[in-house]
């Protein structure tokens, strides 16, 4: 075959017009590129450098392995052939660059070394398959998010056309045809070359974006943003805040996954991230960022489920932009009423109840004993409440349950009574930073005096915060072991402090908290003391990593629904569990959507066929008092 | 425009209130000391005239306990200065109080003159809504009670107070400056400050303090005793069907002498 790069075309060798054409792709591609660096560079610094073994890890698991693309699992492997097929393109793009620009060196052309020929032409084939795929997809299955845009077609387009002339030229090789060859030898080189100049301007930028996104995501899924008084417009903003633009290659996921966006309210991540690339295109266009181009209703409506971020598989970071935002609106007191009703009651009373915090013990008086002080005499176990479950009446019954077990259990433990406040959690989540720094001060100053080995909530609210958000700065109540109660419940049933005399036989359903599953991967345990209890876990559709939310969180249960919203999350929810076969329980493990849930069962009219129960329920039925006799004298 | 904004601290009815030792006054040992919230909404309705038009805002304030942190939060909130009169009684009645703000505003320096006083148009310790009317009188200025909003759109020295009456009935008054205000909404909900702008004006800001003149009346009234409500008999619950219960109510109504 003749070199493509020594052969003259119009009086000029083939390497002459390679040179022209890379120089003004690179140049194209070059600009843009150094355009990002450039304006990113302007942005708040945000250190992401630690911990690189785990970003490797990282990078391993979500770009080679491409992980989260599997959980929609058809497009999953379409994409995985795409991408593997751009590796080894991309590699022999640049070896027959080098070639073709310099033809004395003394190497083959990358399709002319066998295995490298033969991985080119293997990939073309699955690849055009999961172009194939990726076609019906978008433009005949097309699911809801995913937007049939120019910009997709043509880089579906400009990905088959660089397959396409590959193969061809590939097949004109081995059946002797020069003239061919040569034709889709340059067909292909300028379709990539075309690709490489156009990448940085389309949403395919995320091919560039994403490793880098993906190394630098935050170890620590979740996390608040470092310190700020929040952000409004480009600087304010953190470079990796705004990096999350770039990487993003519209896929929907988020929006498919959101519980916000489903019920109709004002926000859709996938948007909101969109805005973010608008941003860093054209930092100050458009009119106010927080304010014109993102609405304060989008920025209030996140439930901070993580859902969104859990399910993006370049690992783009949505929430620590609502809650940048959700700073700046807070920072300039525009708070709407009920809200700021909460936070001055959390300021006030240390609950968002507004009740005398003297109250916060009073569900323990119709207890048959009485409950350590922890501030007064040492307990193994420090029993923080938390606000729904100490105020509202609804779940002071299962308080009381608690309560009870751990009696039962034998279990050492006491409660803070007036000293508690509320843990901030959430409250962090609305924005109000200095709020959190309040609460968590109050509730340090509780306990240094208190002598506890371990710390247990039934709130995975509290539990997460506690966990990881309570040392000084981010981190862990230093040197305490923090325990979710389901957590505890697993361990004393695990080691027959408490046991199931009663076996439930029923079959029942459980919700995962946010808090506890995708925050804090705490699944098996609330699943192993079903189990233990003899009833029978029937798994809803949307379970552990993709359970769908209540609707509580991240400060939504102290804001009012807007106008127009269809199905609440927590509807939702609840249809989803009544629609399982055989399951009249949805178990949960949260005090929130004990609340949320019973709710929904009076709007949606589901109140004859399913009830809602906290696992510490089920846990005292079997566990039945009439044998607590026997059991302590067997223990 | 300059305004004075009178603010009190009042008990806390989340808290369970205690008569002390003595009959005659709440027990302070549980007695937790809020803003009065029409006082509150008052700040709010001078903060927007500030806004819109200018001038400068001072929150008065008779010492109390926690004041110190409200008062924080006032200039937080936009407030350019806030006094404080030390050496009183935490709560008082309508009459006092407004007997010890004339005191203050005549007698402590940089006050008076003003363009507008504002302040709520009751407290719980001033269910009548006396201190508004009778600091106006003291201090010989016109007074407009149960206004929700203040515009000074106009040119020259008045400002157009809407006063609400019972039955959703508004009327607009043309008051003539300096006057007092008697607030009972402001347009819009008094707004939220962040913690940590309360926290960084604590490091900038410092509080006023004017010591408030000796001799002031307590006024006229003295309380002889405080006593808490008992519960009185239990009602009765009228049972059966609509039929029979309208019967009953008819009965009731008509044995006294209603129908």
């Amino acid at each position: 075959m003749p070199d493509p790069a020594t052969t003259q075309y119009f009086g000029l060798p083939g390497y002459v017009v390679l040179w022209i054409l890379t120089l003004v792709a690179f140049y194209l591609f070059g600009i843009k590129v150094a355009y990002y660096v450039r304006t990113l560079g302007k942005a708040r610094p945000e250190k992401r450098w630690d911990r690189i073994g785990e970003r490797v890890g990282l990078v391993l698991t979500h770009v080679l392995g491409q992980r989260r693309l599997f959980n929609e699992p058809g497009i999953g492997i379409a994409h995985f052939l795409i991408f593997w097929a751009f590796v080894f393109y991309a590699t022999s793009f640049f070896w027959n660059l080098v070639k073709g620009l310099v033809p004395i060196l003394p190497i083959p052309y990358a399709d002319d070394v066998g295995w490298m020929a033969f991985a080119l032409e293997a990939f073309g084939v699955l690849a055009l398959v999961g172009i194939v795929v990726a076609a019906v997809r978008r433009y005949i299955l097309t699911p809801p998010r995913l937007e049939r845009t120019y910009d997709a077609t043509l880089i579906l387009g400009l990905i088959a056309l660089l397959l396409v002339t590959f193969l061809v030229g590939a097949a004109a090789k081995t059946r002797g045809a020069p003239g061919v060859y040569l034709w889709m030898w340059w067909a292909h080189m300028v379709t990539v070359l075309g690709f490489l100049a156009y990448l940085p301007y389309s949403k395919h930028m995320h091919l560039l974006a994403a490793p880098f996104g993906v190394f630098f995501s935050s170890l620590r899924p979740g996390a608040p943003p470092p310190a700020s008084e929040g952000a409004s417009r480009f600087e304010e903003f953190t470079w990796r805040e705004l990096f999350s633009g770039l990487a993003c290659a519209e896929c929907g996921r988020c929006d498919r996954a959101c519980p916000a966006f489903n019920s109709g309210f004002a926000l859709s991540p996938k948007e909101l991230v969109h805005k973010v690339k608008e941003l860093v295109r054209a930092p100050g266009a458009g009119g106010k960022f927080l304010g014109e181009v993102v609405r304060p209703e989008e920025v209030w409506a996140c439930t901070t489920c993580l859902s969104c971020m859990e399910r993006c598989p370049v690992l783009n970071e949505h929430i620590p932009l609502v809650l940048e935002m959700r700073r700046h609106l807070v920072s300039q007191g525009e708070v709407e009423t009920p809200l700021q009703q909460a936070m001055m009651n959390l300021n006030r009373y240390g609950n968002s109840f507004g009740q005398s915090p003297r109250a916060r013990a009073k569900w323990t008086a119709d207890l048959p004993f009485k409950i350590k002080d922890a501030r007064k005499e040492p307990v193994e176990y420090l029993w923080v409440v938390g606000d729904y479950a100490s105020y509202d009446p609804r779940v002071q019954t299962v308080t009381k349950a608690t309560a009870r077990v751990f009696q039962q259990a034998g279990l050492d433990f006491g409660i803070l009574y007036e000293g508690e406040q509320n843990s901030g959690n959430d409250v962090r989540r609305t924005g109000e930073e200095g709020l959190f720094d309040v609460l968590r001060g109050k509730n340090l100053q509780a306990v240094a005096k208190a002598r506890f080995e371990h710390v247990v909530t039934t709130d995975p609210h509290t539990y997460h915060a506690l966990k990881n958000e309570y040392a000084n700065g981010d981190g862990g109540w230093t040197g305490r072991n923090v325990l979710h109660s389901s957590e505890l419940l697993e361990r004393l049933l695990a080691e027959g402090k408490l046991s199931a005399h009663r076996r439930l036989d029923g079959v029942v359903t459980f919700h995962d908290p946010c808090y506890l599953g995708r925050y804090n991967g705490v699944y098996s345990p609330p699943r192993l003391v079903l189990n233990a209890l003899g009833t029978k876990l029937r798994e809803m559709p949307r379970n552990r990593r993709t359970a769908y939310c209540c609707g509580a969180g991240g400060g939504r249960i102290w804001m009012e629904d807007p106008p127009g919203v269809k199905e609440r999350p927590a509807e939702s929810r609840v249809r989803e569990a009544a629609g399982l076969h055989g399951v009249n329980t949805l178990v949960v493990a949260c005090p929130k959507d004990l609340v949320m849930f019973q709710d929904a069962l009076k709007t949606t009219g589901l109140e004859g066929s399913l009830a809602v129960k906290d696992l510490i329920e089920l846990v005292e039925e079997a566990a039945a008092p009439s044998e607590r006799s026997d059991s302590h004298a067997r223990a | 425009m300059n305004i004075l904004v009178l603010l009190r601290m009042i008990p806390d009815v989340v808290e369970e209130l205690e008569i002390s030792n003595d009959g005659k006054t709440l027990d302070r040992e549980f007695l937790r000391l809020i803003p009065n919230e029409t006082d509150d909404h008052a700040l709010e309705e001078a903060l927007l005239l500030k806004e819109r038009h200018g001038g400068k805002v001072t929150v008065v304030a008779p010492d109390a306990p926690e004041l110190d942190d409200v008062l924080f939060a006032c200039l937080a909130k936009g407030a350019d200065r806030a006094v404080k009169i030390s050496g009183v009684e935490p709560v008082m009645g309508g009459r006092a109080a407004a007997r010890l703000m004339a005191q203050v505003l005549t007698t402590a320096p940089g006050l008076l003159p003003a363009d507008l006083i504002l302040t709520g148009v009751q407290s719980t310790e001033d269910l009548d809504g006396l201190m508004a009317p009778i600091l106006s009188h003291l201090l010989q200025l016109p007074y407009v009670d149960n206004v929700t909003q203040v515009t000074a759109d106009g040119p020259g020295k008045t400002v157009t107070a809407v006063k609400e009456f019972p039955s959703a009935v508004r009327a607009e008054f043309d008051v003539q400056l300096p006057a007092v205000l008697g607030i009972q909404a402001a347009e819009k909900p008094p707004r939220y400050v962040p913690v940590a702008k309360v926290r960084a004006v604590m490091k900038s800001q410092h509080l006023e303090s004017a010591a408030a003149p000796a001799g002031v009346e307590a006024g006229q009234l003295e309380i002889l005793q405080m006593a808490k409500p008992e519960p009185a008999e239990h009602a009765e619950m009228l049972a059966g069907d609509p039929a029979q219960v309208a019967g009953k109510i008819c009965e009731i109504l008509a044995a006294r002498g209603v129908l």
